[in-house]
């Protein structure tokens, strides 16, 4: 049923459309510069023909390189690690006493939910406490702790979902709660488990504000480009945000296909 | 059948070892570095170290030293800023969203959601791109004769952080809104409609009543996103965008004042969960009324 | 005289699927009109396109001898009381109640007024101040009728309001809508799939199927003479036996059926001799006697007997109509304690009391 008002309608679709264009425009601009560079020819505006060089540029540029290792590195161990344990805490909510579950949960959320910064600088100063020197296993630390959150979300909505009936008529058939878990509950969660673990990875991957503190002379892509721009325009960043753009929208795309899959299942 | 008073401690073991793991594990990796922060706030620094010796001293700083306050209340007046205006923005998105036909709400809810997905360094980088002095816009104006000298005020300015800023922040706005208006029963507006409410009486006493927990929620995320961001107003304001979240930053940096920088934070962290709280008694009382 | 609400010849398609066909609906000023049909039948399909809920692909809508196709849901002179009721959450009882005027305008203090002044005719006076949350069922239902009639509408819509209700204060509230609706003396449209409560509460009942009207009348002549198989089966229980009509004489009809010759009575014309018929008997009018009548009725065997409470229904197979299981019901009061199953019984009745249908195809669903 539509209630008419082309006039508020106008105005509602008027804002829609510049926020559109806010959103969208500095991101597709960016990928028109990778391919068509921007020049000036005595202070006016022009552009070059088409041209891959930034492309070329970027594959020869050794530190980006060396920093979407890591990036890629990092992002694999947390997303793992944090599957792992995600698991683990989902099992203990619905298992244990719903007050120890509660204040399991409550810890877990924190990091997700405090700004970046508060979280970075707290983990910052716990491993200087304990003399952990900033590096490669911080970052990742750091990594896990903040995307558990976002995967326990995930398993535990569809642990939940599946009820108790179906461990109960495994048990029942003779299975023993290992058996139950591997043939039983793992893969009526498979669809929660891959989309969990994409958007960890890519919240992994693309982690700013909290990296930036326990990093120290490790510099994963994010942090690299950080440090790029603070110097200036270089071409080959138009050419890494345009694939990172790229790989995000397939990322995003695969993880909303799996969420379908995984509400219709 | 065994009773479970008479547990055999291999079993007492496990469970212990269960409650070790759920409950230890994060108590050490969260719960630990936030309550170690909140001490360091309270420690001295004296010649570059920090000595244990209890003090108020990093607190009295915020209050009387430097330009700290004055920051704070900038920051403050700035986040409140783009909330408002984001807010507005993302009611109206989400409005729109809203009256669209349910086959096409989906798509354009997913093409706003999508830049949040996106990466938040590029999307900076994309931003200052377009927003610089001799960035695409001030240039496409001038080349179309719009401008004659480049409008400076849209690269390290107040206003080039608080563009960034809305822009990069307006989806976490649109998503709580949209969904606060998309559990409004489909028969309240007929029944608006069947008892003589025009559309903007609808909107007015059945929509954006409904709709405002949803707005809450927006504008609390955006808020203290905003307020926390200490990237986008370095990459986009140079000097100009000198913020409380980089001033607390740059407690841990350059300036390597950690218990300045944790008093900071924890001022920070006030901040924001007082924001949570306020949001909290508004949206209480409008029930109890 | 010009009837308060007109629709005419009004048909209705979702893409390729025909809800409605034909639709021809007059409702007069004071009466409380029913339309009952079964879930599918498009009986609220034709509740929404009234309220203006839904639009039309064919046919008028007509109230006062105005058309009502360009007048938008906020501006027709009547209300509806919603399945669920629609009352809104975030408002109190009061707010709720008195939204209609207050959409239109009214001052503060009129709005209080009338808002009490219907509260009281509800019967919820004292709960005002509450959230819908605090209510009852019952109480719920009161204040989406008061919330309706705050703005004098010429008419009401209620679409099935009942049917979240337990039995007893299902009754309770039948009672209070008719006493409403006299007291008001305004027309309510009702849509229910109850033939109970059409029965019990209409001035005039339509009887919808498949998108089409089956059927219109008091409820007295709906349940005695029913025209159609449908509205025969809906309406109460029916014994359909199928035949050829063999004699007509005024409204007595003779009927041939594989169970022998059976006597019906029609209303108006009768088909042409030769034609299939149905004759259609209420459980409670056929004569059941423990020695079969020769040149009467027609014998049949007790297959069950079963006690209902204040009936007993007896259930009885006939040799000649296979699958069909007929039907006699009786008051329980000792007289049909002999009965046995296998024992050969003799059914009869009053010609009057059997109608005679065309059987035709049935009307396929739309």
């Amino acid at each position: 049923m539509r209630h008419k008002a082309p006039l508020i309608d106008a105005l509602l679709g008027l804002i829609a459309g510049v926020g559109l264009v806010a959103l969208y425009a500095p991101l597709l601009a960016t990928a028109a510069i990778s391919f068509f560079q921007v020049v000036r020819v005595r202070g006016a505006l022009g552009f070059a023909p088409f041209s891959l060089d930034p492309y070329a540029a970027l594959l020869a540029n050794g530190e980006i390189l060396a920093a979407l290792a890591t990036s890629l590195v990092v992002a694999a161990v947390a997303s793992i690690a944090a599957l792992g344990l995600a698991l683990m805490f989902a099992f203990y909510f619905v298992s244990a006493r719903r007050g120890l579950g509660l204040a399991m949960q409550t810890m877990v959320f924190l990091p997700f939910l405090l700004p970046p910064i508060i979280t970075g600088l707290s983990l910052l100063i716990a491993f200087r406490e304990i003399d952990l020197g900033r590096g490669l296993v911080t970052i990742i630390i750091a990594h896990i702790v903040f995307i558990v959150p976002v995967v326990y979300r995930t398993v535990l909505v569809r642990l939940q979902l599946l009820g108790s009936s179906l461990t109960e008529a495994s048990l029942d058939l003779g299975a023993s709660r290992v058996q139950t878990l591997r043939y039983v509950i793992l893969p009526q969660m498979r669809p929660a488990l891959i989309s969990g673990v994409l958007l960890a990875f890519a919240i992994s991957f693309d982690e700013t504000l909290i990296t930036l503190f326990v990093a120290g002379s490790q510099t994963t892509l994010p942090i690299r480009l950080w440090a790029m721009m603070r110097v200036g325009f270089v071409p080959e960043i138009n050419a890494l945000a345009t694939l990172i753009l790229l790989f995000t929208a397939v990322i995003t795309f695969a993880i909303g296909m799996l969420q379908r899959a995984g509400e219709r299942a | 059948m065994e009773t479970a008073t008479a547990r055999p401690w291999p079993d007492l073991l496990r469970a212990g070892l269960v409650h070790a793991l759920n409950l230890g594990l994060p108590l050490l990796f969260v719960v630990v570095p936030i309550l170690s922060f909140v001490a360091v706030s309270f420690w001295t620094l004296e010649e570059g170290q920090i000595l244990l010796i209890p003090t108020l001293a990093n607190y009295r700083a915020f209050f009387t030293e430097g330009s700290y306050l004055a920051v704070y209340l900038q920051t403050i007046a700035l986040s409140l800023q783009v909330t408002a205006v984001n807010l507005a923005l993302a009611t109206a998105i989400a409005l729109f969203i809203f009256r669209r036909t349910p086959r096409v709400r989906f798509l354009i809810l997913m093409s706003f959601m999508l830049p949040l997905f996106m990466s938040y360094i590029i999307k900076i980088y994309s931003i200052r791109s377009i927003l610089g002095q001799r960035g695409l816009l001030n240039e496409a104006m001038m080349a179309l004769g719009l401008i004659d000298q480049p409008i400076e005020a849209l690269l390290f300015s107040r206003t080039a952080i608080f563009i960034a800023l809305a822009v990069l922040y307006l989806p976490y706005a649109i998503l709580p809104i949209y969904l606060a208006l998309d559990r409004i029963p489909a028969n309240y507006l007929a029944a608006a409609a069947d008892l003589g409410a025009t559309p903007g009486q609808m909107l007015r006493d059945v929509v954006l009543p409904l709709g405002r927990p949803g707005m809450a929620a927006g504008a609390v995320f955006t808020f203290i996103l905003t307020f926390g961001d200490f990237v986008t107003p370095q990459m986009v304001g140079g000097i100009q965008g000198f913020t409380f979240g980089r001033i607390v930053f740059s407690q841990f940096g350059l300036a390597l004042n950690w218990p300045l920088g944790s008093a900071l934070a924890v001022i920070l962290l006030a901040t924001t969960l007082l924001a949570v709280a306020l949001a909290g008694l508004l949206l209480r009382r409008e029930h109890v009324r | 005289m010009q009837p308060l609400l007109h629709l005419e010849n009004i048909s209705k398609r979702y893409g390729a699927v025909r809800v409605l066909e034909g639709i021809d609906i007059t409702v007069a000023g004071n009466e409380f009109l029913t339309i009952l049909g079964p879930s599918g039948s498009g009986k609220t399909t034709i509740l929404r396109i009234i309220g203006g809920f839904e639009s039309i692909d064919g046919g008028r809508l007509m109230f006062e001898g105005r058309d009502l196709a360009a007048v938008p849901i906020n501006r027709r002179p009547f209300n509806t009381v919603f399945q669920d009721y629609a009352l809104f959450h975030h408002m109190t009882v009061a707010e709720n109640v008195g939204y209609g005027l207050k959409v239109r305008g009214r001052p503060r203090a009129e709005i209080a007024t009338r808002v009490a002044e219907v509260m009281e005719t509800v019967g919820l006076a004292a709960f005002g101040g509450r959230y819908p949350a605090q209510l009852s069922g019952g109480q719920r239902q009161r204040v989406a009728l008061a919330r309706a009639i705050i703005c004098e509408p010429r008419l009401i819509l209620l679409d099935e309001p009942l049917s979240a209700l337990d039995v007893e204060l299902r009754a309770q509230m039948q009672r209070f809508l008719k006493s409403l609706q006299r007291r008001l003396g305004i027309a309510f449209v009702f849509i229910t799939h109850d033939q109970e409560e059409a029965i019990a509460l209409s001035d005039r009942i339509i009887v919808v199927n498949g998108g089409r009207i089956e059927q219109e009348g008091a409820p007295e002549q709906l349940y005695r003479r029913p025209h159609t198989p449908f509205t025969a089966a809906f309406l109460g229980e029916n014994n359909l036996i199928a035949g050829t009509l063999a004699a007509v004489d005024g409204p007595l009809c003779a009927v041939d059926t594989p169970a022998g010759r059976l006597a019906a009575t029609v209303d108006g014309p009768a088909p042409p001799t030769g034609s299939a018929v149905l004759v259609a008997v209420r459980p409670e009018h056929v004569r059941l006697d423990a020695a079969p009548m020769p040149g009467e009725g027609l014998t049949a065997d007790v297959a069950d007997v079963r006690f209902l409470g204040a009936n007993v229904m007896i259930e009885l197979r006939h040799a000649a109509l296979p699958g069909a299981l007929l039907k006699v019901r009786r008051l329980a009061d000792g007289s049909a304690a002999g009965l046995v199953a296998g024992q050969r019984v003799g059914l009869s009745w009053s010609a009057g009391d059997a109608a005679l249908l065309r059987a035709g195809p049935a009307p396929a669903a739309l």
